[in-house]
Formats: C-alpha cells, sequence, structure tokens
C-alpha cells in the first residue's frame, strides 16, 4: 500500500511564496481573488527583542480521518487508497460544509463567476464546474510519478514528499523518528501533513 | 483488576477503517472512485529557457499545452538537469509565463500624442514602419550627433545583448551608455570582492560552496540568498541541513536572517567597523590559513609608508614585489604575475614570512609586510570600539571571529547589492579579505569562481603564454583585463570618430579641473547626463549636449535615485527624442516619445548561445521560445540594426564591431541571412545570429551544431565541464594565478594603488582595509530624535527591484497577501508607540538631510532594529497602465537623494535618517 | 508550534441560520400538530396549518441553501434517496432525505383534509389536483393507515430537527459546536418555538373556543422545553468557560454580547418563560401576553441559531 505524505522542514522555508505561485500554475487557481490552495503564513513569535520569524506553509493535510469527507452529502469529497483526498468537482454541489468541518481551513470557493474569470485567465481551464476546492496533493503528478508542483520547486527544499509506507522513503523516516510533527492531531483529524519544528535555535 | 480496555493502534484502526471504507466504496456509483479516467487535455510539451526575472538566470523548463490548435504556455518549472539552480524556481520565475499573459503589456509600437507632454502617457499605436519613420524624422530633422545620444540599459539587456549593445555604441559613435545593474548594484557592490579576487566578468558574482559549509556568515544580504536568488538559496538550504551554523548581520531580521542560528541586528551603516574588527581579530589571534596565505597571496609583499603615512609596495628596480623570508632577514623578488611565491623571480624555492622581523629595512627605509602594515592600519579598529558604533556587543564580535576563524571551512557571503554607503565597497573588500584569510576560495566549501571565469581565466593565460590576442574580447577576456576594457573604451574619445569619451568622463574631467568633488570611475553611470541635457556640461571648450535618449529594458523612474531627477531629465526641453524598448509599460515609459514593444523571454529563441550564469559547472545555455508571439513584437539585434541604420547608416559596421568584439561572424551572419526561412522572418537578424551563435558553441562543446541543438533541446543545458574538474585543473589562486593584477589574493589592491595614483585621496581609494565612517546624520554623534531613524530597505521575495514584475497578477496577488508585511513600512513597536503610531496607520516620512518626503503605512514589528526603518524597496508604482501595482506600497526613490560615493558613482541610498509623522487620521490618505 | 490564530468562520452566515431555524421550526410544527392530530383529537385545521407551515417553511429553508450552493444541478446527488446508502455518514444527506420524505409525508397525511375543505378544492391548479382521482384514491390509502403515515412523517420531522443539531455538531474544529448538547439543544429549541408558534396560530388564525385545552397543554410543553432550553444553555455556559480555547473564545463571544444576553436569553426565553409561567399558573386577561410571548420565542430561536454560527471559534495553529 501507498500512503502519501508531506513533510514540512520550517529550518529551510524562507517564506519565499514560490510554493503559493507554483501551485497556483499548476492548478490554475483564481488568484484573482487571492485564493491559494497552499498559503505560506508569517508569524512573530518570542519575547522582547528575542523575536523570531517564522514561515509556516500550510495546505490540505490529507487527514486519514478527514472530517470534510464525513460531512460532504454528495461524495464529492473523496479518499484514494492512497491517502489523497479529492474533490470531484462535477459532483461537488457547494454547500461549503466540508469547509466548516475542517480545522485546517484547507478550502476555498470556486464559484461561476471564478470559472467565468478562470477561463479569460488561464485560456484553457480544466475545470468545468464550480465546486469547493482545495490542495490534491497534486494527485494527477503524484499518479505520473512526479512530485507536487510546490515541493518540486521548493527553494529551501523544506517540502519533501513521500510514502509513509515505505520504510525507506525519507519522508516516513522523518515521521517515525518523531521530529515532524502534525498540527492539532489532537483533534483526531489524522494529518498526514507533518512539520519539523524550527524552533531548536542555537547560538 | 483493571479492566481490558482494546488496544487500538494507527495501523490496526486504518485497516479497520480502510475495510469499512471498502465496504462503503461498494455502494458508492461507478466514477466516484476512479476519479476523470479519460481527461482530454491536449499534448503537452517542452522547452528550455532561462528566468528573465533576475540574473541569477535560473535554467527553466517550459511546458506548453496544445488544444485545438492552440498553443499556450501552462507551466514553468526548474529545469531538472540544472546544476545551476537544481531544478526549482522561486515565486518570480514561477509566475513568470503571466508575464507573457499580462492583459496590460504592450502590444504594438506606440507614439505620443501631438501636443502631449512626456509623462502624460497620452500614446497612440503604430506600425513598426511609423514609428521608425517617425524616429527617423526626429533624428535627421533635428539633426542628432552620435554623441547626442544617450542609451539606457537594464540588466535584461546587459546580459543577454551586450554583445549587441556594445557594438551598437562603437558603430553608431555613440560613447554614453548607462546600465542600471551597474551604477545601481553591481560596480560598487563588487568592486571591493573583484579587488581581492580579480573575478570582472559579466556575472562577477561569486557562488559559494555553501553545500560543503560548516560555518555561514551574511552580512546585509537577502534578496542575493533566501529571497530570493534560486541558485543560491538551494545551496544554502543543503548547507543548513547539513548542519552549517549560520550567523546574519542584518538591522532586521530578514528572510535570510530568520533561518540563521543567530540574528545580529546590527546599527545600519555600521557594518565595515564589525568587519574590521574581526578582520583585527582574526589576525592577531592569526586565525588563518597561513601557509595559503603565505603562497597565494600578497599578504607577505613587503610595503613601506611615505612621509604622509601612505602604505606603498617595495618594489625592486624590475617593479617585481619582494618579500622576506620566513624566519631569516634576507628580502626575495618575486614574479610580478604568478599564483604562487613558492619560487622567487629567479626560481629558487622561496618561504616568504607574514611578519617581517622587528627592525628590518629596505633601502634604509623601515619595512614591514602587507599583513603588518594592515594590522597598523586598523590597531584602532578592536572589538570594543566596533561595540560602541555596532551596538554589538564586543564580547560577540570576537566569538563571532573566532568561529569564523576555526571552523573551517567557513564562507562570509561576497554580498550583491551595493548602494547603500559610501564605504560598501571597502566593506565588500574587507569581507573578500576575510574569506580570502581562511584560504577558502576556489575550495569546496568555500568562495568558488563560476565555470565560466575558470574558462575565461586558463584562456586568458593560455593566449598569454603563447604570446597570442585572446580572441574577442567580450567573449573571453576576464578580471583585470575586462575590467581595463570596459573602463577604455567609453573614458576615452580616441575610440570615436568624433574624439569624445562618454559624457560621463567629460564631466569627472571638468569637475575635476574645477576642483569640486569628482567621481573617479563613472563606468556605465549616469553622473554628468542631467548636466549634459541642462546644457551646462562643457567639453574642451564645446557644450556636450544629450539630445536623444534610447532606454532598453529599463526603469530608471524608479530604479534610479531620485525619481524627481528623472522626471525632470526627461520632461526636459533640451532632451529632442526619448525611445523606450520594453515588454510592459512602466514608470519610465510613460515619459517616452515612442515605445518599442519587445517580445516577452518565453516568446524569444535569444541570438546568442550563453554560459550558465554563475554555476560553477561549465555549461552552455540558451532560449527557445516556447510561443509565437502573440504581439507585434521586435527583438533587440534587429531593432539596434534599424535605429544604426537610422542614426549614422553604418550598419555594416555594426556587424563588424559584433564580429570584432564577440567572435559572431559577420560572413557567416549573411550566409544565414540569406536563407529564405530567416530573410522571410520578422527579426532576420536575431534568427540569423543564433544560427551562428550555434555554429560557434558547438564548436567549442565539440559537437555539430545539430547535436549541440538537439542536446539543448533535450536539457536545456549543455554542461561542459564539472566543478570538480574545473577544480581539480584550474583552482585559483592554487593552480592558476588569478584574474587580478598580481595574479594572486590581494589584500594590498593593486586596482586601488592604480587609482590613488590617478588622484583618488579619499579613504575610499586606500590600498589596504581601512574605516571610512558612514554620515547618516550630520549633526555627529548625539542621539536621535524622538522621530528619527535610520532608513534600511531591501527586496521583497515576490518582486524583482522594483520592476513591472510587481503588476504580474500571481505575484500582485502573493503582495496583497502580505500587504502589511511586504508593502508596509517597518518600525519597532517601542517607537511607534512613543509617537502614537498603530499598526497601518498612514505617516510621512521626511529626509533629514534632503528634505524629500515620501509617505506610506505603518507596520509594527519586532523585526526591525530600534533605530532603523525598513520597507521593501519593491513597490511604488506610478503608471496607471500598471493595473495591478499601480499606488501599492511606497517608493523608496522619492526618498533616496542623489549622493554618490567617490569610486563608482554608487548611490548612497541609505546615508541618511528619516523623521517620521502620523498623517492626521480625517482623510489620511497616505 | 503554538502561534495559534483564533478566528470566527463568514462561510456559513446568516443564511444556514435561517436554513436551520426554518427547518427546525417547520419540522417540529408539522410533527407537533400530526401528533396531536393522532392521539389528542382530530383537527383538520391544525393539520393543515401545520403541515401546509412546516411544508412550506421547509421549502423556504432549503431554498435558502440552494440559492447559496456552488454548483446547483450537482444537487441531484443528495436528492437521489441512494445518498443514505453512500455518505450514511453526512448528516446533510440524512437531512435532506427527512426533509424531503417529511414534505411528502406530511402532505399526504394532510390531503384527506385538504380534500374537504372547500377553499382548497377552489384553489386553480391544486384544486384540481386534489380533486382528481389518484388524489381520491390515495386518500383512501392514506386514511387507511393514518397512523403509519402520520408517524413516518412525524420521525421525518423529529429527525429534520435533531438534524439541524447533528449538522453543527459534524465541525470538530469548534468546541462550542462538536458536542453532544448541540443536537439536544436544536432539537428542544426547534420544538419550543414550534410550539410558540402554534400557540401563535391557537390566538390568531385558529381561535376555536374549544382548543383552549391545547391551548393550555402548548403553553405548558413550551414551558417545560424553554426550561430545558435555559438548562442546556447553562451547561454550555459551564463547558465552554474551560477545556478548550476556541470553547472560551465561544464563551466570551457569547456571554460578552448583549444580543445573546439580553436579546437571545433575556427577550429569548426568560421573558417569555414568565408571561407563559403566568399564563401557565394564573392565567392572562388578554391574549396579547402569549402572542408576545410566542414571538419572542420564535425571536429568541432564530437568534440562538445566528449567535451559534457566529460565535463557533476555529483554533487555526498559525
Ligand atoms: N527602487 C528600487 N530601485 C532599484 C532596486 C530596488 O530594489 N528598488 N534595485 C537596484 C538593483 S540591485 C538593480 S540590479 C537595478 C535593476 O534595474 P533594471 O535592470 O533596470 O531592472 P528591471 O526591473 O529588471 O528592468 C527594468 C525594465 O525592463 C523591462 N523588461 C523586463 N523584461 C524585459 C524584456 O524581456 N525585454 C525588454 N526590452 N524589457 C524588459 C521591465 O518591464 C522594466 O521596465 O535596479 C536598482 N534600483
Ligand atoms: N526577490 C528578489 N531577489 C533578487 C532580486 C530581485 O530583484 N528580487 N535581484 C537580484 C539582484 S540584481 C541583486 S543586486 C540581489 C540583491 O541582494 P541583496 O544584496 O541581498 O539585497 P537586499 O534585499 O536589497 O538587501 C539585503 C539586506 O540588507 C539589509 N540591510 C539594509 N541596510 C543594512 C545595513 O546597514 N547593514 C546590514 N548588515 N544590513 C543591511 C536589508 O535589511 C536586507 O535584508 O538580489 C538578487 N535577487
Ligand atoms: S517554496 Fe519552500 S521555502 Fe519557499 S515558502 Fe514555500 S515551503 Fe517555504
Ligand atoms: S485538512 Fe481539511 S480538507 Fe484536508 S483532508 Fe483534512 S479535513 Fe479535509
Ligand atoms: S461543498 Fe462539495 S465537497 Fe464540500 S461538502 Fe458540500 S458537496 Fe461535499
Ligand atoms: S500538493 Fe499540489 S495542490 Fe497541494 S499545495 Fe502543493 S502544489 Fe498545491
Ligand atoms: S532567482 Fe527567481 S527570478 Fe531570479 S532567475 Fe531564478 S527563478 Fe528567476
Ligand atoms: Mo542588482
Amino acid at each position: 500500500m501507498t500512503r502519501y505524505a508531506m513533510v514540512i522542514d520550517l529550518n529551510t522555508c524562507v517564506g519565499c511564496n514560490a510554493c503559493m505561485a507554483a501551485c497556483a500554475m499548476e492548478n490554475q487557481t483564481p488568484v484573482w481573488k487571492n485564493k491559494w490552495r497552499t498559503y505560506v503564513h508569517e508569524k512573530e513569535i518570542g519575547t522582547a527583542e528575542e523575536v523570531r520569524r517564522r514561515f509556516l506553509p500550510r495546505l490540505c493535510n490529507h487527514c486519514d480521518n478527514p472530517p470534510c469527507l464525513t460531512v460532504c452529502p454528495t461524495g464529492a469529497t473523496y479518499q484514494r487508497d492512497d491517502g489523497i483526498v479529492l474533490v470531484d468537482p462535477e459532483r461537488c454541489m457547494g454547500c461549503r460544509a466540508c469547509a466548516m468541518a475542517c480545522p485546517y481551513d484547507a478550502r476555498y470557493e470556486v464559484t461561476y463567476g471564478d470559472i467565468k474569470t478562470g477561463r479569460e485567465f488561464y485560456g484553457d481551464l480544466k475545470r468545468e464546474s464550480p465546486s469547493m476546492d482545495k490542495c490534491s496533493f497534486c494527485a494527477h503528478r503524484v499518479d505520473k510519478g512526479q512530485k507536487p508542483a510546490c515541493v518540486e520547486t521548493c527553494v529551501g527544499s523544506a517540502r519533501m514528499f513521500g510514502d509513509l509506507d515505505n520504510p525507506a522513503d525519507p519522508v516516513a523516516r522523518l515521521v517515525a523518528s518523531g521530529v515532524a510533527q502534525p498540527l492539532m492531531p489532537y483533534l483526531g483529524t489524522r494529518p498526514n501533513v507533518y512539520y519539523i519544528d524550527d524552533m531548536k535555535r542555537k547560538g | 483488576m483493571a479492566w481490558e480496555f482494546p488496544t487500538l493502534s494507527r495501523r490496526t484502526f486504518l485497516k479497520a477503517a480502510g475495510g469499512g471504507a471498502a465496504g462503503l466504496a461498494l455502494l458508492k456509483p461507478a466514477g466516484l472512485l476512479g476519479g476523470g479516467a479519460g481527461e482530454d487535455e491536449g499534448s503537452e510539451a517542452y522547452t528550455y529557457s532561462i528566468c528573465n526575472f533576475c540574473s541569477s538566470l535560473c535554467n527553466i523548463r517550459v511546458t506548453t499545452r496544445t488544444r485545438n490548435g492552440a498553443k499556450r504556455i501552462v507551466k514553468l518549472d526548474g529545469n531538472p538537469n540544472s546544476t545551476l539552480n537544481r531544478g526549482k524556481l522561486c515565486a518570480r520565475g514561477q509566475a513568470g509565463l503571466r508575464q507573457t499573459y499580462d492583459t496590460d503589456r504592450l502590444k504594438t509600437p506606440l507614439i505620443r500624442v501631438e501636443g502631449s507632454k512626456r509623462g502624460e502617457n497620452k500614446f497612440r499605436s503604430a506600425t513598426w514602419e511609423e514609428a521608425y519613420a517617425y524616429i527617423e524624422k526626429k533624428q535627421k530633422g533635428g539633426n542628432i550627433q552620435p554623441w547626442e545620444w544617450t542609451m539606457i540599459g537594464g540588466w535584461t539587456s546587459c546580459v543577454f545583448y551586450m554583445s549587441w549593445a556594445v557594438p551598437f555604441a562603437l558603430a553608431n559613435g555613440i560613447p554614453n551608455l548607462i546600465a542600471s545593474p551597474m551604477q545601481a548594484c553591481v560596480t560598487n557592490g563588487h568592486l571591493g570582492t573583484d579587488a581581492v579576487t580579480g573575478t570582472f566578468n559579466v556575472h562577477d558574482e561569486i557562488l559559494p560552496d555553501f553545500d560543503n559549509a560548516k560555518y555561514i556568515l551574511f552580512i546585509a544580504n537577502n534578496a542575493s540568498i533566501g529571497a530570493v536568488s534560486t541558485c543560491r538559496m538551494v545551496r544554502f538550504a543543503a548547507g543548513r541541513k547539513n548542519g552549517a551554523k549560520v550567523v546574519a548581520i542584518d538591522p532586521r531580521q530578514s528572510e535570510t536572517a530568520s533561518k540563521a542560528d543567530e540574528w545580529i541586528s546590527i546599527r545600519p551603516g555600521t557594518d565595515l567597523d564589525f568587519l574590521l574588527a574581526m578582520l583585527k581579530t582574526m589576525l592577531e589571534e592569526r586565525l588563518y590559513d597561513a601557509d595559503f596565505l603565505r603562497q597565494h597571496s600578497n599578504m607577505p609583499f613587503l610595503v613601506q609608508a611615505d612621509a604622509d603615512g601612505q602604505w606603498h609596495l617595495a618594489l625592486d628596480a624590475k617593479g617585481q614585489p619582494q618579500v622576506v623570508l620566513e624566519r631569516s632577514s634576507e628580502i626575495r623578488s618575486l614574479p610580478a604575475y604568478t599564483h604562487d611565491n613558492g619560487l622567487d623571480a629567479n626560481g629558487r624555492p622561496c618561504q616568504p614570512a607574514l611578519h617581517a622581523p622587528a627592525g628590518l629595512t629596505l633601502n634604509g627605509r623601515p619595512v614591514v609586510t602587507v599583513l603588518q602594515a594592515q594590522l597598523e592600519e586598523i590597531r584602532a579598529c578592536t572589538p570594543e570600539w566596533a561595540e560602541n558604533s555596532t551596538g554589538i556587543a564586543a564580547a560577540t564580535i570576537r566569538r563571532i571571529a573566532r568561529e569564523f576563524g576555526t571552523a573551517r571551512p567557513a564562507i562570509v557571503d561576497p554580498g550583491w547589492h551595493g548602494g547603500r554607503y559610501g564605504n560598501i565597497i571597502m566593506m565588500r573588500r574587507v569581507q573578500a579579505m576575510i574569506q580570502a584569510l581562511t584560504g577558502g576560495i576556489d575550495k569546496a566549501g568555500g568562495w568558488i569562481l563560476s565555470g565560466e571565469v575558470h574558462k575565461k581565466q586558463a584562456h586568458v593565460l593560455k593566449s598569454k603564454a603563447a604570446g597570442v590576442e585572446a580572441g574577442p574580447p567580450l567573449a573571453t577576456t576576464v578580471g583585470m583585463p575586462f575590467a581595463n576594457l570596459v573602463i577604455s573604451v567609453f573614458s576615452q574619445g580616441k575610440n570615436f570618430p568624433h574624439g569624445k569619451p562618454g559624457w560621463a568622463w567629460a564631466f569627472s574631467e571638468q569637475e575635476k579641473k574645477a576642483g569640486r568633488p569628482y567621481v573617479m570611475l563613472p563606468v556605465l553611470a549616469d553622473p554628468g547626463f542631467k548636466e549634459s541635457v541642462e546644457g551646462s556640461l562643457n567639453y574642451h571648450g564645446e557644450p556636450y549636449r544629450t539630445r536623444a535618449v534610447l532606454l532598453n529594458a529599463a526603469n530608471p523612474v524608479r530604479h534610479y535615485f531620485p525619481d524627481s531627477r528623472w522626471k525632470e531629465i526627461l520632461t526636459h526641453k533640451n532632451l529632442e527624442l526619448v525611445i523606450a524598448i520594453d515588454v510592459l509599460p512602466s514608470d519610465t515609459t510613460a515619459y517616452a516619445d515612442v515605445i518599442l514593444p519587445n517580445s516577452t523571454y518565453l516568446e524569444r529563441s535569444e541570438p546568442n548561445v550563453y554560459a550558465n550564469g554563475v554555476n560553477h559547472d561549465l555549461g552552455l545555455t540558451t532560449r527557445y521560445a516556447a510561443i509565437d508571439p502573440l504581439y507585434d513584437t521586435r527583438e533587440v539585434p534587429d531593432i539596434l540594426f534599424k535605429m544604426t541604420e537610422i542614426i549614422s547608416g553604418n550598419g555594416e559596421g555594426f556587424l563588424a564591431h559584433i564580429d570584432q568584439l564577440t567572435g559572431l561572424g559577420a560572413a557567416s551572419l549573411k550566409k544565414h541571412l540569406a536563407e529564405p526561412a530567416i530573410a522571410r522572418s520578422k527579426n532576420p537578424l536575431a534568427a540569423a545570429y543564433r544560427e551562428v551563435a550555434f555554429e560557434l558553441a558547438a564548436e567549442e562543446a565539440g559537437m555539430t551544431k545539430a547535436q549541440f541543438d538537439a542536446v539543448l533541446r533535450e536539457k536545456g543545458v549543455c554542461i561542459l565541464e564539472s566543478k570538480e574538474r574545473l577544480l581539480e585543473r584550474g583552482a585559483m589562486p592554487w593552480k592558476l594565478p588569478m584574474a587580478t593584477g598580481s595574479g594572486r589574493v590581494e589584500f594590498y589592491s593593486g586596482l586601488f594603488d592604480g587609482l590613488r595614483k590617478m588622484g583618488g585621496t579619499a579613504p575610499q581609494f586606500h590600498v589596504l582595509a581601512t574605516h571610512i565612517p558612514t554620515q547618516c546624520r550630520s549633526v555627529g554623534s548625539a542621539s536621535l530624535a524622538d522621530d528619527e531613524f535610520y532608513f534600511t530597505y531591501g527586496k521583497a521575495p515576490t518582486v524583482s527591484y522594483a520592476s513591472t514584475n510587481s503588476n504580474n497578477p500571481v505575484l500582485a496577488a502573493i503582495n496583497r497577501f502580505k500587504q502589511d508585511i511586504y508593502t508596509r513600512i517597518w518600525i519597532h513597536p517601542a517607537r511607534a508607540a512613543f509617537l502614537g503610531i498603530a499598526e497601518g496607520d498612514p505617516i510621512r516620512l521626511t529626509n533629514a538631510k534632503s528634505g524629500q518626503t515620501a509617505t506610506g503605512h505603518a507596520h509594527l514589528t519586532r523585526m526591525i532594529h530600534r533605530e532603523a526603518l525598513f520597507l521593501y524597496s519593491s513597490f511604488g508604482a506610478e503608471n496607471p497602465l500598471l493595473t495591478r501595482s499601480v499606488g501599492l506600497g511606497t517608493a523608496t526613490n522619492k526618498l533616496i537623494p542623489y549622493d554618490l560615493e567617490p569610486v563608482t558613482a554608487g548611490f548612497r541610498t541609505q546615508e541618511f535618517t528619516v523623521r517620521i509623522k502620523k498623517i492626521a487620521e480625517k482623510g489620511g490618505e497616505a | 508550534m503554538d502561534t495559534m490564530t483564533y478566528t470566527t468562520q463568514n462561510i456559513w452566515t446568516w443564511w444556514i441560520a435561517v436554513y436551520l431555524f426554518f427547518g427546525g421550526l417547520g419540522a417540529a410544527t408539522l410533527t407537533i400538530t400530526f401528533l396531536t392530530d393522532m392521539y389528542c383529537r382530530p383537527h383538520r385545521k391544525l393539520v393543515l396549518w401545520g403541515a401546509i407551515s412546516g411544508v412550506v417553511l421547509l421549502a423556504a429553508s432549503s431554498a435558502v441553501l440552494f440559492g447559496h450552493l456552488l454548483h446547483h444541478t450537482a444537487v441531484i446527488y443528495v436528492l437521489n434517496p441512494l445518498v443514505l446508502f453512500y455518505k450514511p455518514d453526512a448528516w446533510i444527506a440524512w437531512g435532506t432525505q427527512f426533509i424531503l420524505w417529511m414534505m411528502v409525508w406530511g402532505t399526504l397525511y394532510a390531503l384527506p383534509y385538504m380534500r374537504e375543505t372547500p377553499a382548497f378544492l377552489r384553489l386553480p391548479l391544486v384544486g384540481k389536483l386534489i380533486g382528481s382521482r389518484l388524489a381520491g384514491w390515495l386518500v383512501g390509502c392514506c386514511m387507511k393507515h393514518r397512523r403509519v403515515v402520520g408517524w413516518l412523517a412525524a420521525v421525518n420531522g423529529i429527525g429534520t430537527a435533531v438534524y439541524t443539531g447533528l449538522l453543527i455538531q459534524s465541525f470538530p474544529a469548534v468546541a462550542l459546536w462538536h458536542n453532544p448538547g448541540v443536537p439536544l439543544l436544536f432539537t428542544v429549541s426547534a420544538f419550543s418555538t414550534a410550539f410558540a408558534y402554534l400557540l401563535l396560530l391557537l390566538h390568531t388564525f385558529i381561535t376555536d373556543e374549544n382548543d383552549q385545552d391545547l391551548r393550555h397543554r402548548y403553553e405548558r410543553f413550551d414551558l417545560v422545553l424553554i426550561a430545558t432550553e435555559l438548562v442546556i444553555l447553562f451547561s454550555f455556559f459551564s463547558y465552554t468557560l474551560s477545556g478548550s480555547e476556541s470553547g472560551y473564545r465561544s464563551a466570551q463571544l457569547l456571554w460578552g454580547d448583549l444580543g445573546w444576553l439580553v436579546g437571545f436569553i433575556g427577550f429569548g426565553l426568560l421573558v417569555p418563560f414568565l408571561l407563559e409561567l403566568k399564563g401557565a399558573i394564573r392565567g392572562w386577561s388578554s391574549r396579547l401576553p402569549t402572542v408576545a410571548a410566542a414571538l419572542l420565542v420564535l425571536m429568541g430561536g432564530y437568534l440562538l441559531r445566528h449567535y451559534f454560527m457566529y460565535a463557533g471559534v476555529y483554533a487555526y495553529p498559525w
């Protein structure tokens, strides 16, 4: 079996946003309304002059136990055997329950208007119907043996993509070692995007 | 007994859940599971090209999709075969295709509407014929002389079309060239480094080998690393993952500093002080590779002080440097040009001492080594002294000097962008010296010179040994000879039939004569330009005027300092013709009479084959057009040819100069021009030159033209030699002389020795490292007023310079997403609170020296030094035709005055303080 | 990685509050009237009002939801009853089916009464339909299985009311929503508002003197439900005060908001409770206080859902 996962090493994420741009171009997301499948957040943490600038790239976590899937009434949100959670735009009626259920704010709307704008903007829009949308782990690329677009271009090599069921995979090893941790695991969502903390600053 | 809870491991749970899901799946209608089986996506294809958004020159792979006969670019990626950027692209590179599809693009030639003024942005569409006819009428009607033309080029035209721009200037007799990547950036940004390492080249930026470093020190770096120069960032990330310790010195926590183990927030403008204290500590505590310095540098050269305390090399009668032998007082001469001090001028083995014995004299005068003189020169620059100015504890400075001096291999990044302060050249020089102290030049884990530099230097040395000319200089020379060539071409009137040097050189001469401050090497720089337009410049008693301007890929209204100066120049009545070649409307094209639209980089098959940027490996690459031009656009060689016909009618001379300077043969060119397909094309010259360039490159690569083309089509880059092989054969100065004047790493600068002889008296011209204070404040050392701040800026990760790609819809969206951080002015909350300024408040900034003002919004963050303001210098576009970026952010060059350093006319873009004031709430539009 | 952002959502806003309110109210109204009709005494007017109100409210709520869908034609997938087999875990699937079938069974239950009501038969198209032979045959069947049809409608009605709570409960990121108290609260509120609505009807449109017993009974039920709601709300109050930051922030949003405190708790629950309490113990001389109480309860019903949607706090780790 294959179980895809992403590890993001915050120690080398420089907040360059290349992943945002790459994902937008690869997946034709509605940049005109500033909606992205992946965001790179910036935060200032630490007290007084001990301040630290933290970049936190976010995307759908392709949860093992995805609440977005449970609530979806049409079956538009589905999970593949390799764990990738997808939305079928033909089937999605756009009730947004999935967006309400997702604890990671991973979903956004694509409206009829966006389809129209998208056709003008991208010239050759792959999608035909409006729906909720989110990161697909670039399933279409992964199926061709490629890495997700954001991983491929990550200039900090901060994003790594791999198979948890393959013990030799560096991603699997990082996860197994415990150095990479998911976000809010206590919600029972069993996320599959893991982060390597950058707090252990030396010096 | 305890209750037995069933234990549920993650795995078993998944299996159970999976089983359940499979059970449910049976009930799902078909189609839900497979997910889009028979998508008809049309056909996809790859072509290879080079990114055009900064001179990191990343190799890219372009994916096009053809559906229903229409071909579109759908995705850009880093070229996976590239060892330069390792298959990665930054945000600008990724979003690049949206430049081609930008709805705001220049689609046809435009002519300024009769009766409108420059700057009013009133244009009518025209055909190319009309545009050229318009230019011809102005040229002929006004009888504009060659020297009355000025060319202004941006980095795109510099890197990709230097082989046409320089011959164009020479063929037409135009001695006047301004290049924005030079004066505003690399001339002063790199001169210091190059003075030590001799790396003058089209790409003289050095790419350090971060992968293998143990210790990495960044001083005033950000966009050059993590925000982003991809070829550097990928290496830095690898180094960090390999466990390198990283220290970043920056008044604010930049993207790069945020990845450091230690961020040191320095008082702006005091980096030289920090570096001198480091240099002193390392020299005193002998934290250097003594063998390297002895063998491969001029550290052991003997020097003497003259009556004014100026140091001079103690040369022998033949002009050769002399050293004193280790543990003796015997003085020997060394060859003037070599990489190895191990053999003296007579071929005898020689062990030069780094420290001359006390009381050593030569010709009756005391003599010491360069190392000793250097220590003497910076005797006062202790860490305690530096603590006072930099605000960094002496103990920290000392610790970093020790860490750096002992953790080998260590890297201090050479730095990239110049400007900022009058001492930037010296600062970069000291950085290079510190690097050289560790022996980390052309060595794993240190600075490694590019494949192109290696190739050219090996070629220059071979030609020298054989006693033949090196060949077409733009293609073959590097180092000091290259620098000398660039300087001599435009500074000497004898190179032109009319006998006039560039107005910049004429102006320096005029100012020098008048006893006013002047710039020694205004290489491709703007001093005198305004005067030549206004009519106050004279050369040999005659007025030297500028009446026509040709801009190519340059946006000086936004990129030069200050914007008001450029607006004044471009709207001046004496200026009769302004032509701009660009791809998008810019703040500068608004001031043109004629705008000539260029194809975007993805629509171009370039006329040349290029080196692989700063890659350690030696490679060749070029662009393949991914799609046909969408609009009625043309290419630079053809435009320049047409302009030559208009200006001087010397088309043949243009081709001949290209032949001479670049080796792209005129005969071969004409053969290709006759080919029907090329003759028919819209840009025959560009197409034919490409054929010529491929022939030359194929020969160099040892292939047929077709083979070479096949390799580039398939891989996008043709690697001729790996970094390992290059270093093995020609590591400099380990195995070959460097391209400095002496072949060694130069701590005592031959270059500045020469400039001093030409009359350079300012401390900037010192032959050794010395202290040059920055003068941000005219009032001296009293503490800052409550509303007073040092001014700092840097590039945003998502914009090139302050370029038109801020209009790119993808980048514009990211900039809006991060609007508070990217487009506002960073102020420390403690200071802001005192001034009653809250996040997002509109504020006015006033340059305390010049009185210039700009407005913006406050961003409160502790990531900036309390005494400083910071803003990303990427914004402030004013042309309303840039619909997505107009009005966003603050224009840096509204605050920066016209204030130059004396060596290369570098702008002192931060050598002042600003005062800030909250703009009253009501109607508080900033 | 403890740099959290706490934020409310603006995905499901007032229109979902309307959907939940109308849905719960319509379903409970229908259920109550049918049960009254089956077990108390047959009451044509009440059933007609209940069925029609139920169907109209549910149709309205569904229309609000439908109008806000991104992709309208895909609604077919939830209208298909097979959805219960392939998405049994999705409450919206259940809810849609409850609503759908409640409307069907509710109409069927009311059909015999409609056929006896001249006003209906006089209606243009509807009259023809009701008067048709097919309808006659249907009425026959319904009369034969009156209780079965009634219970089918009632069960779907109860299901709908419960569903409105289950839906909100299925969003795990928000402590205020993701707890078993929510379905309970929403069900109780649905029935309480329905009783209030029926009281309103019984004091305005169905002013039969014989219905005095119903009025008293409904009033008492409502009192008990309001009291229950207050108890549930109190437990929500104490539950949200600690346990999770999300819940605590919800508590701050709710209990610091006058709209919630005065509008909902005060005028939506306490005031009508007192009014109805006095009505139940001593009676009122005028029907005005009861009408006012009913209106207030209805207003409270909407406010509850409105504030519930508004005060759900997400805890995002960035
Ligand atoms: N405010 C501000 N000023 C700066 C800087 C900054 O960061 N902020 N940085 C400084 C530095 S370090 C540098 S190197 C210089 C760089 O200065 P430039 O080299 O001048 O900068 P660019 O923005 O790349 O290019 C300027 C123009 O080229 C056009 N252009 C882009 N692509 C093409 C093309 O393919 N063909 C043609 N013909 N034109 C094209 C753009 O539309 C733009 O108008 O700026 C310096 N000045
Ligand atoms: N995103 C992006 N990247 C680019 C480019 C681009 O246009 N955009 N252009 C490329 C080019 S041409 C160039 S020249 C390079 C420029 O690359 P860099 O030279 O790295 O350029 P900056 O980002 O301007 O400045 C670097 C840092 O200097 C800090 N700084 C300011 N004042 C001081 C000071 O007094 N002391 C110290 N220690 N630090 C100070 C700023 O806070 C900033 O973080 O970038 C290249 N990469
Ligand atoms: S591309 Fe990589 S380094 Fe850049 S912001 Fe995204 S995750 Fe971080
Ligand atoms: S992150 Fe959100 S959208 Fe993605 S699988 Fe998990 S719950 Fe669903
Ligand atoms: S919006 Fe679409 S994907 Fe999300 S729950 Fe509704 S039907 Fe499913
Ligand atoms: S995996 Fe693909 S869809 Fe998801 S964020 Fe990365 S690029 Fe976007
Ligand atoms: S660093 Fe970015 S903008 Fe510069 S060449 Fe590379 S991809 Fe292009
Ligand atoms: Mo630059």
